[in-house]
């Protein structure tokens, strides 16, 4: 195993941001790259910083190809469970805060908590679509809490992007998306149900399990970790 | 005896009594489960994609499978299925992907001796097998459904604790919601009312997200008419927490819950239920308000077969008479079956 420590960083939105200074106001100074997706951390021991997908970081992790990253503890939970067993958290930071959320229309007032939406998701049979459908970025997350609330009638609709949308444009009947402030739901006519939290999410540091294993890149992944004390 | 000879044995007696040793095919279209059950059976499914698009998955149940044959190649009239395989299911990691199942269904009687034979059949072909004393447990879901049907609740709440027996964790859940929640969120209602008045005056026929205003309206009206006051729901949760607590020989089953009914001014329809008149040759018979709890399919007649030393499970089935259609049978068709436990059996 290479002697350089790979370090996974989210490659755009807020979460890059904040992540870059993160690493500032913590001393550790990355290279400006513009639009280069590789870069390094200038005063620390050799290493390889590598812009890419909060998703991608995850998976990259989970395969040791880096040792440590920033992602989503949402993303972490959305991953599969042999993917998940690779990765421990060992930082919760102090930025990313979202909610998984189960999300109606505003229009459907008859429909207030989960239990309600586990009864008229059987008035879905007979009619074109078949099911309720779910629409998600987030499978699995969704199936774990729709399954854990006692709903089995229902369709998963895999989204992309733009989610919010799914609803009014005959491409499912309700979504579940992340939300910091709830304001791109409410613009979109959507409302979060009332037990529909399905997790809370933060920006995490994550460490690959295999690579702390590794005696050499052990110490050099807790010399970072130790000097990231400003979260 | 090596686990191979336990299962030989046991289908010999299943072939005795006109029971058909069938292989089922190991891959089916994905789509006649998942169109008919959803998501639930869809994540543990070990699905995969041909070069067109569509979906196959291995099987995941024998009893499914022997089911989706019946339909396939007998289509009516009685078949008496036997099998011992394999069967192919996601676990998330508790267990091994590949499950042997052992058992047998009869499919298309409506004789109702049927249900006691197949438990004769099952609990005798494992005491000769195993060579150990067993008990049998038995309940009839019929039961749990006539007391749900005559208890004060709106139907919604009626339906749910049908639909979530199966599920014992969730209707834990639910009795606890029934007894401290209420159905309608106050702060939240008068803002849906404004909204409620104006949709009055939209095209009822419009549909928002798959539903038409007329239906949103009609379940908003439904929900205010028919409020729930804390103190019925924990009297409700009580009835229904004593009831899954009956727990009896099967001889005084009728009258414990003729006591029951009694106590509580409800009416169970015992009068409809066949297991309290079965002839039974196993004399060690419990009869219990708790089992039957396992699979969703089940409709009626519910058993257990359990050893009497140290209560290990050897066997557990039941009639599952709306299953055919959940796959796709145009009417119902009865059918009732059993699987054997075959690690507690080996070991």
């Amino acid at each position: 195993m290479s002697e350089i420590l790979k370090i996974g960083l989210p490659s755009k939105g807020r979460l890059k941001d904040e992540t870059f200074k993160l690493f500032q106001k913590n001393n550790l100074k990355i290279k400006e790259t513009d639009r280069n997706y590789l870069s390094s951390i200038k005063n620390f021991k050799p290493n390889e910083v590598v812009l890419s997908h909060a998703r991608e970081i995850i998976e990259r992790l989970s395969d040791n190809s880096i040792d440590v990253g920033v992602s989503g503890y949402d993303l972490l939970q959305e991953s599969l469970p042999g993917i998940k067993k690779n990765i421990s958290i060992a930082k919760k930071l102090s930025f990313g805060s979202a909610d998984l959320v189960i999300a109606v229309p505003n229009a459907w007032i008859d429909v207030q908590t989960m239990a309600d939406l586990e009864e008229i998701s059987f008035n879905f049979k007979g009619k074109t679509t078949g099911k309720l459908r779910v629409a998600t970025k987030y499978p699995n997350l969704t199936n774990e809490f729709l399954l854990a609330k006692g709903l089995t009638q229902y369709k998963i609709v895999n989204s992309l992007g733009s989610t919010e949308i799914y609803p009014f444009t005959n491409q499912s009947e309700i979504i579940t998306d992340i939300t910091s402030t709830g304001s791109t739901l409410k613009a979109n006519n959507l409302k979060v149900l009332k037990d529909g939290i399905i997790l809370s999410s933060v920006a995490c540091l994550l460490v690959s399990k295999k690579s702390l294993k590794n005696n050499n890149k052990s110490k050099i992944i807790h010399k970072l970790l130790n000097q990231i004390k400003k979260l | 005896m090596k686990s191979k000879k336990y299962s030989e044995a046991l289908l010999k007696f299943f072939i005795k009594k006109g029971f058909k040793v069938k292989s089922f095919d190991n891959i089916i279209e994905s789509k006649i489960i998942i169109e008919r059950s959803g998501e639930i059976f869809k994540r543990s499914l070990l699905s995969f994609e041909d070069e067109s698009g569509k979906s196959f998955s291995l099987r995941p149940d024998l009893t499914i499978s022997a089911c989706l044959d019946y339909l396939k190649n007998i289509k009516k009239g009685i078949f008496k299925y036997a099998y011992f395989d394999q069967a192919y299911r996601r676990t998330f990691g508790h267990d091994s992907l590949v499950r042997n199942q052992l058992g047998c269904e009869v499919i298309g009687s409506k004789d109702k001796k049927v249900d006691q034979d197949i438990i004769n059949l099952i609990d005798y072909s494992l005491k000769k097998t195993t060579k150990k004393n067993t008990v049998i447990k038995l309940n009839d879901l019929n039961i749990f459904f006539s007391l749900v049907d005559s208890l004060d609740l709106p139907l919604r709440w009626k339906l749910r604790f049908k639909r979530h027996f199966w599920r014992p964790d969730y209707f834990q859940e639910l009795l606890k919601r029934l007894s401290s929640n209420s159905d309608l969120d106050k702060s939240v209602f008068e803002l849906d009312k404004k909204t409620y008045l104006k949709m009055k005056k939209m095209d009822q026929k419009k549909l928002i997200a798959g539903r038409s205003i007329k239906e949103i309206l009609q379940r908003f009206e439904k929900k205010i008419r028919e409020p729930r006051s804390k103190i019925e729901g924990k009297f409700i949760s009580k009835i229904l927490n004593e009831f899954l607590k009956i727990n009896c020989s099967l001889k005084k089953a009728k009258l414990t819950l003729e006591k029951f009914e009694k106590k509580y001014q409800v009416n169970l329809n015992l009068n409809k239920i066949n297991i309290f008149n079965f002839k039974l040759n196993n004399k060690n018979l419990i009869f219990s308000t708790n089992i039957g709890r396992t699979a969703e399919y089940y409709s009626g007649t519910v058993f257990e077969i359990i050893t009497k030393n140290n209560n290990l499970n050897l066997a557990s089935g039941g009639r599952y008479d709306s299953l055919m259609q959940v796959l796709g049978a145009k009417k119902s068709i009865p059918a009732i079956g059993g699987a054997i436990n075959y690690n507690n059996i080996k070991n």
